[in-house]
């Protein structure tokens, strides 16, 4: 970690000191957004979200939060996987449907079918996809091309040799040998589709790519294994791994994977964490769930993002998500 | 072993009568080793020393693993050679070998020697974005303990490292030493977290009461309007009738609220400031924190204090920050109560199912095709049976109760989901061969004289059955019981599709009508270390947890099994007695 000068460190300590809001000095919630005001008619009733497991803790501490307001909600989290989310919405089994990835027109066309109308999907939080390897791994950089070569079999990136071992990327020493241990998510994760998509250009995974069942396990297997490279959402980074900064193709500057560089759009795997909820068009949502959106976009809602690692959304956006539900948001404070 | 082995090693003298040829045809048996049985003493033996070595060794990994977790360790402040200070708990040390071209500047690349690094949990997350910290003993240009480094375990954010300078208690400042500030801290903290109870058991009691009749209210013009019409005058009477009972909830609401709201005042003056090692200031509000202990001056008998209450706060609190922190109580009630459940529901339809086969049904291919089938069930899948839970109990039983019962609540749905009562279904089904089988034989064994004297008696087939019969083979019984309880309360995998899930605030069993609320989702104890060990993110935080959740489990299986012990000895010394 760089060493702050002084001059900033006394002022983030003022800042920390001043408001317990503004706590993070490292990724904060954009000013515009305002406090949750809580609803003056009492909410009650039970949110069920079924779907993503990136987003599991999230769900659950936006929960946890929204039940310090509303003591009396009942809440549910059921994390599976992104793509169990659309099943549960369109049978009604779910209220929210977080999903790490946008739903696909097939499922779009399958809940359409159902209930005569597309789920609306609101960006709640800012993901990056990061390549970890373990932190005694040497490697600087890594282009998208090489990222392909790696993890997929199809290489639709256009590098035309296979990459397997770690001296294939240039390591000398102990490493040039050693073949390069992948990890990965399994199908039923919206992280999995979204690697697929953007890092992989549509390819397939390798047969070599271990699945495991959850974004944290991908990075204790890759913490746990010193010749290890695994794909996972920023927000499970631990102190055993490090998260290789990406280029876009060769000769391109390789982008750190940092707050600023998803907020600038420069990281080639930034992505949203949505979550679908069943609103028809010119409706209103009833209070408990009215409630719920107002809270994941409030600020309290969204240092909720920060806690968990998670980037939050800037107000514009959690304004317009607001408005596709028919929502405001509230008044900015004096 | 020496019952098994001593008859064959022991050559017959006494026989000395048969022919020489079969003598030393016997000799030659007598000498080899398989005569002996020595290997097979060996095999079986070794057998079940290698059970041992890997149930002991298992159950050792947990406890050297889980029992620790709780125990407080001293704060180090290291200070490295750039100057930066970094404090926190020693989590791990490890050996490791630097990479050459990362250590060495314009030294030979030669193949580094072995050095350790510590990882530091540093906390104050929200101060630095990162929970845990490798630090290199190299890099490490001094380290000390500082006496009055505090470490402070918060309702949010994790843990905070820092040593006190001040306290703020309705409006009187402690300022200066940290041992002052500690001393007052004690007092303050006690009656800031009397304030916070008092707020969360009127948020939870009252205002939840409250909200609830107001659910009900809507709920009920909404069933009327659905079965009316949505203009029909039944509709409006009802909403009128409701109409009262919701303005009482909205002044118990407003009463509650502004309770909450005074309690809420009366401690956001209470507060602590502290300086992290690097010297940045933090306030911390005194109702956020559990527990503040100097880490560095606990004596033993302190440390035992902080692990009893650590403990405690495991066993008999909520889970806190998506599960990696606070208690894990939800989960323990519930899979206590799913297993409860489950063996009401499969003993008696596994007893009355093996009681038709043995009893009443003619042998015969139909019913060797049964018992086949039944012992089948037993090595299908257990995520078979989630999916058919799942498809058949959730989405088409389920919703068809809800569409007949709950239509007012739709599109929520009441029981067309996972629920406590149908993951008890799904695993009665799951357990319902280890229940029939043991039974059965427990049946057969019973002595047909019995069952010959009860009939010369005059007693009819059922009366047999009854008075005779099930009370003998009553100990097999709970033997099945047995097992189901514990296959049922160690099975995950179907669970993880019926209704177990990460966090389900309320509990199934609670002081509202009906007491029993069989559609409500629940924390099941295994659910939870799968999602503790593979699903946080905090997870080398979470990775302690699991052993000590792990451990826990262990414990309530066996102590499941121990009252069902007890019941069954207390069954055959009854039994017994009539014997006699």
């Amino acid at each position: 970690m760089p060493r702050l000068p002084r001059l900033l460190r006394t002022l983030a300590a003022l800042l920390v000191a001043a408001s317990p809001l503004l706590a993070q000095n490292k990724i904060a919630v954009d000013e515009k957004l305002t406090p949750y005001v809580k609803s003056a008619d009492g909410v009650s009733g039970s949110v069920k979200s079924i779907g993503s497991d990136t987003m599991n803790n999230l769900m659950t501490l936006w929960q946890q939060g929204f039940k310090e307001h509303y003591p009396n909600v009942v809440l549910e989290v059921e994390g599976k996987g992104s793509s169990t989310a659309p099943p549960a919405l369109v049978a009604g089994t779910a209220s929210f449907g977080p999903m790490s990835r946008p739903m696909k027109d097939k499922e779009l066309a399958e809940f359409e079918k159902v209930h005569g109308y597309k789920p609306v999907g609101l960006n709640a939080a800012i993901d990056m996809l990061a390549v970890y390897v373990h932190k005694d791994n040497p490697i600087r950089s890594l282009t998208l091309q090489q990222v392909d070569a790696i993890f997929s079999k199809s290489r639709n990136g256009g590098l035309d040799k296979d990459i397997v071992t770690w001296g294939d990327l240039g390591l000398t020493g102990e490493w040039a040998s050693k073949p390069i241990a992948l990890y990965g998510r399994n199908s039923a994760s919206g992280t999995y589709g979204y690697f697929k998509e953007h890092a992989l250009f549509g390819g397939d995974f390798k047969d070599s790519v271990s699945e495991q069942a959850g974004s944290s396990s991908v990075v204790q297997s890759v913490a746990t294994d010193k010749f290890a490279m695994g794909y996972s959402g920023i927000g499970y980074i631990t102190a055993d791994v490090r998260a290789v900064p990406l280029a876009e193709k060769a000769g391109a500057e390789p982008i750190a994977a940092t707050p600023e560089n998803a907020y600038s759009g420069e990281y080639p795997l930034a992505r949203f964490l949505l979550v679908y909820v069943n609103h028809k068009p010119g409706s209103q949502l009833d209070p408990l769930r009215r409630e719920f959106v107002r809270y994941m976009f409030s600020r309290d809602g969204q240092l909720v993002v920060v806690k968990d690692g998670y980037y939050p959304v800037p107000a514009r956006v959690a304004s317009q998500a607001l408005k596709s539900v028919g929502l405001e948001a509230s008044k900015q404070p004096l | 072993m020496n019952e098994l082995s001593t008859p064959p090693l022991a050559p017959q003298p006494d026989r000395t009568q048969p022919a020489r040829t079969v003598r030393r045809r016997n000799r030659r048996r007598a000498t080899s080793l398989f005569a002996h049985g020595e290997p097979m003493v060996w095999l079986t033996g070794g057998a079940l020393g290698l059970c041992l070595v890997m149930i002991t060794g298992l159950l050792g990994l947990v406890l050297s693993r889980g029992l620790p977790t709780f125990w407080p360790v001293p704060v180090l402040e290291l200070t490295t050679h750039s100057g930066e200070r970094i404090g926190g708990e020693v989590a791990l040390v490890e050996a490791f070998r630097p990479e050459p071209e990362a250590s060495s500047e314009g030294a030979p690349a030669a193949r580094p020697e072995l050095e350790e690094r510590r990882m530091l949990r540093t906390g104050n997350y929200d101060l630095t974005g990162v929970h845990f910290r490798w630090v290199p003993e190299r890099e490490v240009a001094s380290e000390r303990a500082p006496e009055w480094i505090l470490t402070i375990e918060r309702l949010e954010w994790g843990r905070f490292f820092g040593t006190p300078t001040a306290l703020d208690c309705d409006g009187v400042r402690t300022e200066g030493e940290p041992a002052q500030v500690w001393q007052a801290f004690e007092a303050a903290h006690r009656a800031a977290r009397e304030t916070w109870r008092e707020r969360r058991a009127i948020e939870t009691n009252d205002i939840g009461a409250a909200a609830k009749i107001k659910e009900q209210a809507r709920l009920a013009i909404r069933d009327a309007q659905l079965r009316y019409g949505a203009r029909s005058s039944e509709a409006e009477a009802v909403r009128q009738q409701m109409t009262t009972r919701v303005a009482q909830a909205d002044a118990e609401l407003a009463r509650a609220g502004e309770q909450v709201e005074r309690l809420k005042a009366l401690n956001t003056g209470r507060t602590i400031t502290l300086t992290t090692v690097d010297g940045v200031q933090s306030v911390i509000a005194l109702d956020q924190i559990v527990r503040a202990f100097p880490a560095n001056r606990l004596s033993w008998s302190d440390k035992l204090g902080v692990y009893a209450s650590r403990v405690r706060e495991f066993l008999f609190d909520e889970p806190r920050e998506s599960n990696s922190e606070g208690g894990v109580f939800p989960a323990i009630f519930g899979t206590v109560l799913m297993t409860l459940i489950m063996s009401i529901l499969v003993v008696p339809f596994g007893v009355l199912a093996a009681l038709y086969l043995r009893e009443y049904a003619r042998p015969g291919p139909l019913v060797s095709a049964v018992r086949i089938a039944i012992n089948n069930l037993a090595g299908v899948p257990s995520i078979v049976f989630g999916v058919f839970g799942v498809g058949f109990f959730c989405y088409w039983i389920g919703a068809g109760i809800d569409e007949l019962f709950f239509a007012a609540k739709l599109p929520s749905p009441t029981y067309g989901k996972g629920g406590l009562l149908w993951a008890a279904l799904t695993l009665a089904l799951l357990t319902l061969p280890v229940v029939i089988v043991p039974t059965e034989e427990a049946l057969a064994a019973v002595p047909r004289s019995m069952r010959e004297g009860s009939y010369a008696c005059g007693a009819t087939k059922w009366q047999t059955i009854w008075r005779i019969v099930l009370p003998r083979a009553m100990p097999g019984i709970m033997t099945g019981m047995i097992l189901a309880l514990a296959r049922g309360a160690g099975e995950v995998a179907p669970l993880m599709l019926v209704g177990a899930s990460k966090l389900a605030a309320e509990l199934p069993l609670d002081g509202t009508f009906p007491y029993l609320h069989p559609e409500r989702s629940f924390m099941h104890l295994g659910f939870h270390i799968y999602d503790l060990g593979f699903q946080s993110q905090n997870s080398e935080a979470a990775k302690p947890m699991v052993y000590t959740t792990t451990l826990l489990l262990i414990a309530l299986v066996v102590v499941l099994n121990l009252i069902a012990i007890w019941v069954r000895a207390r069954l055959r010394r009854r039994f017994q007695g009539a014997q006699l």
